[in-house]
């Protein structure tokens, strides 16, 4: 994989990279649909096998959430685990829960009840910020750059309490290198960014804390669809290259299931589904239902 | 023409004082969206425990190093019991709470030191000084006390630009919400935010009081002007609220010196609420795009 892809393709006027870009979009919803399920059979498989109980803990775990705001209860009963290193895609329909989901597991609700858990630790009722601490980052939706600081700024803020001095300039140049289109942009204005760039620094600004679990919401919403291509290329990768776990939760269920491990269907607060990504995706009937495509 | 140049000088000397009240408010707003009322009343409090160490200590420089600790502690006790449970409420409940705070405070200090008008040492002598035999109008003090203030200010600018704490103030500031996301312990920030008012709160009033003289509201009429003077500047800009308080320390001394002494304070309200009808959002307002 090119790490410059979303650099290239984010110039756009460049031809050969457009070129690139596009390819890639086409062969998400055609040929490379086929391999990607082939990857996704064997990850499939080795899920089970580390799902058969006593072989490898999940990374994140959530039991039995029941959390809301203001006496409305939005979610009911909730219990997902995601293994270590695999991509869980949370969908359903707008008010499932999705996003209060990813709320509560970073603190921002206090849920009435349940548990969650990172490698065993219980982080249930912790403040937002000590949960990073922990390991959880939460990319919320709308993507919270800090737009009066700059884009240096903005990823700063993010290493801010994990490294020493050394430890940030390091985590600083590994972010510039993986994403060289922040690079190129990194003394401007966060407010300057077009939404494709934005989304990449929230995810690269989450990155500088080194951690365990990345909540994604929705980091599709607002894009070109070919900027989309891009963006779930990108949570491939910290997958499949950093062996990050990520949750992500997104309305646009048909990119999510192409490169998820676990597809999970909230529906008015609760778990409706539960299934392999690629065997949710070929089930035309749960997907007309839930899904919508 | 010398008339003018002294009245130009000694404005100067008084503005500082007015942007050093007007650069405590801005810290607090940016940070909380809080207009502390008691930020006076706070000031007089740490001046008095300056006065009291002074004439213990015969020590003008104790008494100074004393209020400017007295003032970064009380900003954050302050902020720490009262004002957290209203941070995130609506905003009269923390317009109720400072008031509060600014009639207790000055009560407190009425019961331990009395009512009465107390002469307040100056650091430096205030003999007039002179360009060959020109009198400037200023003296030795008036220079201390406008390069005290402006010390202050480029020390917190630079704490705001170059170092973490500065991106960790300036995050929380900008983004709470943002900055909590990403492990900054905003709490903490803001309870520093407020200890760095206080701060350079206690700094204005020890350097208005030998004009004032000390009594439990002498900093109110002082607080109305650097409130005015932040409010020229924007209340959201550190930048602003120097050149406010130097744009109004100027041209009220104008006013003292060509219209008559007894104008000024009147002088000083009609400029606020001019401001206030006519830009309220302050000359130095940037107005940020919030896309999202």
């Amino acid at each position: 994989m090119p790490s410059s892809a979303e650099a290239g393709a984010e110039r756009g006027g460049g031809t050969s990279s457009a070129g690139a870009g596009a390819g890639r979009g086409r062969a998400q919803s055609g040929g490379g649909r086929e391999a990607r399920g082939r990857d996704k059979q064997s990850a499939g498989a080795g899920q089970t096998e580390r799902g058969g109980g006593t072989s490898r803990a999940a990374a994140l775990e959530v039991e039995h959430l029941e959390s809301g705001y203001a006496g409305v209860m939005a979610l009911r009963d909730v219990s997902i685990s995601a293994k270590p290193g695999t991509i869980t895609a949370v969908l359903g329909a707008n008010g499932a829960g999705k996003t209060t989901l990813l709320a509560t597991i970073s603190g921002f609700v206090r849920p009435r009840q349940g548990r969650v858990t990172l490698d065993g630790t219980d982080l249930t009722r912790r403040a937002p910020e000590e949960i990073v601490r922990a390991g959880i980052a939460h990319v919320p939706e709308g993507q919270a750059v800090i737009t009066e600081l700059t884009v240096e700024e903005n990823l700063r803020v993010g290493g801010l309490w994990r490294h020493g001095q050394a430890g940030r300039a390091a985590a600083l140049e590994d972010a510039y290198k993986r994403f060289p289109v922040l690079a190129a942009a990194r003394n401007r204005s966060a407010s300057t960014l077009s939404g494709g760039e934005r989304q990449i620094l929230v995810i690269a600004r989450a990155l500088m804390a080194s951690p365990k679990v990345l909540l994604l919401d929705e980091p599709s919403l607002g894009l070109a669809p070919r900027i989309v291509a891009q963006v779930m290329d990108l949570i491939q990768r910290l997958r499949d290259e950093s062996g990050l776990t990520v949750v992500l939760v997104e309305q646009n269920a048909r990119s999510a299931l192409a490169i998820a491990d676990l597809g999970v269907v909230l529906n008015v607060g609760r778990v409706v589904v539960i299934e392999e990504a690629a065997v949710l995706g070929a089930d035309e009937a749960l997907r007309k239902h839930y899904l919508g495509f | 023409m010398t008339e003018f140049l002294q009245f130009t000088l000694g404005g100067v000397s008084f503005g500082m004082v007015y942007a050093a009240i007007a650069l405590s408010l801005v810290l607090i707003w940016r940070g909380t969206r809080i207009l502390n009322y008691s930020q006076g009343a706070m000031a007089v409090l740490t001046t008095y425990i300056a006065l009291t160490v002074i004439n213990h200590t015969g020590s003008y420089w104790e008494g100074f190093v004393v209020a400017l600790a007295a003032g970064l502690v009380l900003g954050a006790v302050i902020e720490r019991t009262v004002i957290r449970p209203v941070e995130n409420k609506p905003p009269l409940n923390a317009v109720v709470v400072t008031i509060g705070l600014l009639v207790l405070i000055e009560g407190i200090a009425g019961i331990i030191y009395g009512g009465q008008y107390r002469s307040f040492p100056t650091a430096f002598s205030v003999t007039g000084l002179h360009a060959r035999s020109v009198p400037l109008g200023i003296s030795r003090n008036d220079v201390f006390v406008a390069s005290a203030v402006l010390v202050v200010a480029l020390a917190l600018a630079a704490l705001f630009r170059f170092t973490s704490v500065g991106l960790r103030l300036r995050a929380s500031a900008f983004n709470p919400y943002a900055a909590r996301l990403l492990g900054v312990r905003v709490g903490r920030v803001l309870t520093l935010g407020w200890a760095l008012a206080g701060l350079i709160g206690a700094l204005a009033g020890l350097l208005v009081s030998p004009d004032t003289f000390l009594y439990p509201s002498s900093m109110d009429s002082i607080f109305v002007l650097g409130f005015t003077a932040a409010v020229i500047g924007g209340l959201d800009s550190p930048v602003g609220a120097i050149v406010g308080g130097l744009i109004l320390g100027v041209v009220l001394n104008y006013v003292g010196g060509y219209l008559g002494s007894n104008l000024v304070s009147i002088f000083g309200l009609v400029a606020l609420m001019a401001v206030l009808l006519i830009r309220p959002s302050g000359l130095f307002s940037v107005t940020h795009e919030r896309r999202v």
